[in-house]
């Protein structure tokens, strides 16, 4: 995909992200207007960023956002919720079609076009939304927003009819020659430029209609004055015509027809004068240099000294004068010297000193003055020409006025030189890299590691196959060294995998605004550690049981705001997620103060399910009761809502966080709320697994499940209840065999003494013995998941190659039983 | 109704007015290779104009009144 | 080769202007905000800065102004803004701009402004003249 698109899918994420997280700040401190200036720095620079692609429903749509944050920054119209909620649906728009242009192949970007209805209906309501309050409050000026009220005076019309004189009108050479023909022989023409006021078609004018009515022009010229934006982002009604003629007529009669709209027209009698001064004015420049510049070159030099004069005429005298009068000197320098007229460049530098001297921009006035004149100021001679000579313009000037009008908007900011945070900034050094290249880092560090292990084997051939045992002793040092290397690395490699929980936790803020309001609750939620660190993996497999627990203590844990007035607590529920990081595991502990879970309602409803008989009714204790609700196919629902109520019960959860190594912990007590804990491992990388033998195949089990390894004398073990259990330090423990757990068939075999070795592994509090053939060494490995076919094995926790060659299948003894 | 939207063209009969411009545009938007038949149009508000000269679609014929093509024909065409 | 400091928060617009800049042989640098922007102008002053309005920390308007405020060479200054609004052309103005451009900026244009205001012929691409 080409790098600039890639960047701006990638910032505008980012941006979204923030936006988002600005929306819901600001619905609890509606008044912060640091706030309110970064949510509309962020809604205008990504509109910016959308501007440089064709994307035109996305800008639109962010356009309409920027105008409304506009009017919000500015007081105009209140933020609140329904505008947030607005705002929202906005940004999830933009967000719907950053993620299909990311899918999307090629280089450029997709067209969007499908979506234009739903750009123009979010554009629409979030205008309705600006006009709508604006109307309704106070100060709102109603002649921008009705439209059929005409404005007394049409300023926006005549300041964009600013007459920029003459340009040299390039006409075709055959109606040029035809026309200095005519006029010599008695001929009267005109010409005409005719900028219709922006709201011209909201007072009933239609340009055309009055163009059309003058009979056929000459020549004529139909432009816009700006450059049209983006189709889905044109307003249609906002008049930006600009028609040029040459007519057959007076300009008596032109005053007469236009004499309703005269400050948006000019025109003048032709003379033979102008006709040739556009002759000159186009060959002007290229005839007094040697070289021949190209028409872009001149327009851009003509705009550059037209600036540079601006910044001349201005009158304030600031602190940093001498720098912007530098700055002129250094630019009309390079102007001149860019369209090869160096040699006028001698006198500027005495020009700038006697400026900056008088602490005045006159003298480097005059200088550009005299080397280049106004353009068209000569032949321009229409009476309302607000364009005067330059000089004039410093004299009539205003020294307060201009200055005082700037600072006015922000009176600290021209004293102290701008806003400046009090932090001291740090810029970031930050890498964004493609999630694949480090996918691949990944891939090739685990094939350094199988690679590496197949080192002793080698140093063990050497050994015993050719009996060079001091060969064998170089590789095994040298297999240190490599060993070592390839640790840190794969250290290294971990530590780019790491994200912040905040990745998952982000979204938290909308979820629960976005549920709590559906189920009329009041929830304040608390998130704390978002920085805590985890493995990619591990953070991206606790999504979704992290939203399915939040759903839950919204849906079922938390009261409605009565209830919990009735019940003598705040009417605002807490929820709190918490992030922490513990040796080599994270801790997630998501709690609520909530209604809590009644173990005697679960006891019932399990003995209802059949999930446990009569005897456990009475047996179980209150925690092992609540924890029924991981058992599968338990929902404490009494009614299914359409929040969390999909079928998907915390038993998915737990097992969701078991796969990745993680337990799950459930604490609740009634009336007081609920808490669960979930902890995980830092990372999933590298897992270090016992090899374990059983029907003359090798199995790896991870060591975290792993509590001890036995050897049980076959006569140890008895049936109980047609289990086969043994006493293991004073506990009884019941005993499974591996090859029934995979179905293999064949039995366990035990040693010479008549001894079978038990894998004591730990699943939730609770131990089990697995009988395997034999258990071996522990070893590092990379684990992948199963992929294919065999992506739907569960029982297996996926498979590594090992230093011979061979693929070693890592059980997960959870799911195996 | 002075517009008429078949498959891929724009009929604009007779006068086009300030009202139609809104729905030209939007039958624009969806449609990016739409095309615009003139032939009929008597007359078309200047706000149909700028959709037009924004949207930049190909006209397939242009009006019959010679004026009001010579004035399209320049803001269309150049 | 000339230098020029493109200030913008937006990292797309910055590898946008980057991207035409370079390929017409400009060495480009980058600053995210004003502050950032006067740390890389203290290191070197530059042949030309691409200014941004709309920044954290520190604006275009303040970066331009405290930047006029300094005994260095003055290189001229484009400001690039989204607003095509006269007051707004007026401020950067005021505050030490010397060209006011609306955004998107297309390339050919901002080259042409750039060759301008380096004073290079259209023909001397990039190099010192």
């Amino acid at each position: 995909m080409n790098p600039l698109l890639d960047q701006f899918l990638s910032e505008g994420r980012d941006f979204l992200q923030s936006i988002g997280e600005r929306l819901l700040q600001l619905e609890e401190a509606p008044g912060d207007s640091a706030l309110m200036n970064e949510l509309f720095r962020l809604v205008h620079t990504l509109k910016g960023n959308s501007g440089l692609f064709d994307l035109p429903e996305m800008t639109r749509v962010l356009h309409a956002a920027e105008d409304l944050m506009d009017a919000v920054r500015d007081g105009r119209i209140p933020f609140d919720r329904p505008l947030a909620d607005c705002l929202l649906e906005a940004m999830d728009f933009v967000a719907t079609l950053i993620d299909e242009i990311a899918e999307a192949p090629g280089d450029a970007p997709p067209s969007t076009a499908h979506h234009a209805s739903d750009a123009l209906r979010l554009g629409e309501t979030l205008r309705s939304l600006l006009q709508d309050r604006a109307r309704s409050a106070d100060g709102a000026d109603p002649a921008e927003e009705e439209p059929p009220a005409p404005p007394e005076r049409p300023e926006a019309g005549a300041s964009d009819a600013r007459p920029s004189a003459l340009d040299p009108i390039d006409l075709p050479e055959p109606l040029r020659a035809d026309l200095i023909r005519r006029l010599e022989a008695g001929g009267s023409f005109c010409w005409l430029r005719y900028e219709p006021e922006e709201e011209c078609f909201f007072k009933g004018e239609d340009p055309v209609h009055q163009m059309l009515q003058l009979g056929d022009p000459l020549w004529c010229r139909l432009e816009s004055r700006e450059d049209w934006p983006p189709l889905a982002e044109l307003d249609a009604y906002r008049c930006l015509l600009r028609f040029e003629a040459i007519l057959d007529t007076t300009p008596e009669r032109l005053a007469e027809h236009f004499r309703y709209v005269p400050d948006q027209v000019r025109f003048e009698p032709l003379s033979q004068e102008i006709l040739t001064a556009a002759t000159a004015a186009e060959g002007g420049p290229a005839s007094t240099s040697d070289r021949a510049f190209s028409a872009e070159a001149e327009w851009s030099f003509d705009l550059v000294l037209e600036a540079q004069r601006e910044i001349l005429a201005l009158s304030d005298t600031p602190p940093w004068l001498d720098g912007r009068l530098r700055a002129v000197a250094a630019s009309l320098s390079a102007a001149f010297a860019s369209v090869g007229r160096e040699s006028e460049i001698e006198g500027l530098e005495p020009a700038l000193q006697a400026a900056i001297e008088t602490r005045s921009p006159t003298p480097l006035f005059a200088w550009l003055a005299a080397r280049h004149p106004q353009p068209h100021a000569g032949r321009a001679t229409a009476p309302d020409d607000d364009t005067g000579g330059g000089s004039d313009r410093i004299a009539a000037a205003p020294a307060p006025g201009e200055p005082t009008s700037i600072s006015s908007s922000d009176p600290e900011e021209s004293i102290r030189f701008g806003r400046r945070a009090e932090d001291q900034l740090t810029s970031p050094r930050t890498l964004k890299v493609d999630q694949v290249k480090i996918d691949r880092l990944m891939n090739l560090i685990g094939e350094m590691v199988v690679a590496k292990n197949a080192l002793p084997y080698l140093a063990g051939r050497a050994e015993e196959v050719f009996g060079v045992r001091e060969l064998a002793r170089e590789i095994k040092a040298q297999y240190g060294v490599i060993n070592r290397i390839a640790e840190e690395m794969q250290d290294a490699i971990m530590q780019v995998r790491m994200m912040p929980v905040s990745f998952v936790f982000q979204r938290f803020p909308r979820l629960v605004r976005d549920i709590a309001h559906k189920l009329g609750k009041e929830v304040r939620l608390v998130m704390e550690g978002e920085s805590t660190e985890a493995d990619k993996n591990i953070i991206e497999a606790l999504a979704d049981p992290l939203v399915h627990i939040v759903r839950n203590s919204l849906d079922h844990g938390l009261e409605t705001p009565e209830a919990r007035q009735a019940a003598g607590k705040p009417r605002e529920g807490r929820l709190s997620i918490l992030a922490r990081q513990e040796s080599d595991r994270v801790l997630i502990e998501i709690a609520d103060d909530g209604s809590g879970i009644d173990p005697d309602r679960i006891r019932r409803k399990a003995y209802e399910r059949g999930l446990i008989d009569e005897a456990e009714l009475e047996r179980l204790t209150d925690q092992e009761a609540i924890n029924l609700v991981f058992a599968a196919g338990f929902s404490t629902a009494e009614q299914v809502s359409d929040l969390s109520g999909r079928g998907v019960g915390m038993d998915v959860v737990r097992n969701a966080i078991a796969r990745v190594n993680g337990s799950i912990d459930l604490r609740s007590q009634v009336g007081r709320g609920t808490t669960l804990r979930l902890s995980l491992p830092l990372s999933m990388a590298v897992t270090n697994v016992m090899i374990v033998e059983s029907a003359g195949q090798r199995f790896g089990v991870p060591m975290d499940a792993v509590a001890e390894t036995v050897r049980v004398a076959r006569s140890d073990i008895r049936t109980i209840k047609r289990r086969r259990t043994t006493m293991l330090r004073g506990r009884l423990i019941p005993l499974l065999a591996l090859n029934d757990l995979l179905a293999l068939d064949a039995e366990q075999i035990a040693n010479d003494d008549d001894e079978l070795a038990v894998l004591v592994v730990r699943v939730d509090q609770e131990y089990l013995g697995i009988v395997v053939d034999d258990c071996r060494e522990t070893i590092d490995i990379i684990l992948k998941p199963l992929a294919g076919f065999l992506g739907g094995l569960t029982g297996y926790a996926g498979s590594a190659l090992l230093g011979d060659g061979s693929v070693l299948l890592v059980f997960n003894p959870r799911e195996l039983i | 109704m002075a517009l008429e939207f078949k498959k891929t063209t724009a009929v604009a009969r007779d006068l086009l007015g300030v009202e139609d411009a809104e729905t030209l545009l939007e039958w624009l938007i969806k449609h990016p290779r739409g095309r615009v038949n003139l032939s009929a149009c008597t007359h078309l508000h200047a706000s149909n104009l700028q959709v037009l000269m924004a949207a930049r679609p190909k006209i397939s014929a242009w009006p019959k009144d010679r004026a009001l093509a010579d004035w399209l024909r320049a803001a269309l065409t150049q | 080769m000339k230098r020029i400091l493109v200030i913008d928060d937006a990292a797309t617009v910055r590898l946008y202007h980057r991207g035409i800049l370079e390929s017409a042989g400009f060495e480009v640098t980058e600053a995210v905000n004003g502050i950032e922007a006067l740390e890389r102008v203290a290191e070197a002053p530059f042949d030309l800065y691409l200014v941004d309005v709309n920044m954290p920390k520190l604006d275009g308007y303040g970066f331009l102004r405290e930047l006029r405020a300094k005994d260095l060479p003055q290189a001229p200054a484009i400001m690039v803004s989204t607003e095509a609004g006269a007051n707004d052309q007026k401020l950067a103005y005021l505050t030490g701009a010397n060209l006011y451009l609306v955004k998107p900026v297309r390339p050919g244009r901002l080259l042409s402004h750039v060759h301008t205001l380096l004073g290079m012929t259209p023909s001397s691409e990039g190099r010192t003249s």
